[in-house]
């Protein structure tokens, strides 16, 4: 049903034969997974590459009103500048600095950065297994884990598939660290800037998160369960909003919507 | 807890609540995934179960995001946040390139702020 098999043969390089950077990197003894080779480096920054011409940019900018948003909560900015390189998911940081200005009690506090955070676990899952290689090790994965947030999750899914299976792994370190090294900066800089924009340019910022995640998403959907997932979410989010109230919207529009769209996507596959 | 009561509680106050109250709840999801996932095929019909929940996840947040706007995206009328993300999405499809979708987005809303704000 699906159209890309485990191992897609790679689309931008050219068919060089058998020197190939992948078939050097099968020869490796197992367990050598830390060693690094010139085709690992070269994965690694054009994943960096990648991403500074466009995602790192959206992401940099759109985590500008983390920082403000910690300054405004009476945060230190090198606070605000940790919350990003160590939480990385800024609708975390957002609720985690926000409800700490509005001056909610610290367990209220984590649990509601915790709930927000849940939709890290199916998007997690469903990156991991496409960036595993044999003999990896628990530190690779957690680390591998750590930056999987909103837009690593879609970008990655749309951008790791079709490339060799042994150069995954350092692309997504390249492109992750990328993105991680442009929102260091523009937290901190949005830390003592934001604020004195326009309200246009200040509504643009905000608007980033939405008009990328959907473009992201248009661009990476690959079946008919992806296109009934986003349109389910999309129609359930704000009903549950209604029903459910804000804690457990998000969660009941996504378990609902993306289980009707898997069983959309079993039915027409198996009547075709 | 409040900003003046954060401000007067020493140094390393504010580091260790952004690692004991946000990283910790946050960073335990991502950990739990890597022992969930372990030994799962990427092919494996619950992943494309999980998958779907994770994309139906995203554009409920990207609803939300539309319905119930943070700060001053507010003051933009709700029709002028649908269609830039409508504009995005044509400009995105006639072109396949992200990053036409996003700007023709942003150019489509930042126009419609302005003369919402000038009106």
């Amino acid at each position: 049903m699906r159209p890309n098999p485990p191992h897609v043969s790679p689309r931008r390089r050219p068919a060089t034969g058998s020197g190939s950077a992948s078939a050097l990197v099968y020869k490796r003894p197992m367990g050598a997974g830390n060693t690094e080779t010139s085709s690992d480096r070269a994965a690694f920054w054009r994943g960096a590459r990648d991403a500074m011409i466009l995602t790192a940019w959206v992401l940099g900018f759109s985590i500008l009103g983390v920082g403000s948003l910690a300054r405004d909560a009476g945060f230190p900015a090198g606070a605000a500048v940790l919350s990003t390189i160590i939480m990385w998911a800024g609708p975390a940081q957002t609720i985690f600095f926000a409800s700490i200005a509005a001056g909610a009690s610290l367990p209220v506090v984590a649990f509601a950065v915790t709930l927000s955070s849940i939709r890290l676990l199916p998007m997690t899952m469903a990156i991991l297994p496409l960036l595993r290689r044999p003999g990896q090790g628990l530190a690779t994965q957690l680390g591998a884990a750590h930056f999987v947030a909103v837009t690593m999750w879609v970008e990655g899914l749309r951008r790791v598939p079709p490339l060799p299976a042994a150069e995954r792994v350092p692309y997504f370190f390249g492109f992750a660290n990328a993105c991680l090294v442009v929102c260091t900066i523009t937290t901190y800089v949005g830390y003592f800037l934001l604020g004195a924009l326009p309200l246009p340019l200040a509504a643009g910022l905000l608007f980033l998160t939405p008009v990328f995640f959907t473009v992201s998403l248009v661009a990476g959907a690959r079946s008919l369960s992806d296109w009934a997932a986003m349109a389910l979410g999309g129609i359930l989010a704000p009903l549950c909003n209604v029903l459910l109230g804000k804690d457990l919207d998000l969660l009941a529009a996504g378990l609902i919507g993306g289980t009707a769209a898997y069983l959309v996507g079993k039915t027409a596959g198996a009547r075709r | 807890m409040n900003a003046d009561a954060l401000a007067g509680a020493g140094l390393w106050w504010p580091y260790l609540l952004v690692i004991v109250v946000g990283f910790l709840p946050s960073e335990v999801w991502r950990v739990v995934a890597v022992f969930l996932s372990r030994g799962l095929d990427e092919q494996s019909e619950i992943l494309q179960w999980v998958r779907a929940v994770a994309i139906a996840l995203l554009a409920g947040v990207i609803a939300k995001l539309l319905f119930t706007p943070p700060g001053v995206l507010a003051a933009v009328p709700l029709a002028g946040r649908l269609v830039p993300i409508a504009v995005g999405v044509a400009g995105y499809l006639a072109t396949r390139r992200a990053i036409v979708g996003v700007l023709a987005g942003e150019a489509a809303l930042v126009a419609i702020a302005w003369w919402a704000d000038s009106n």
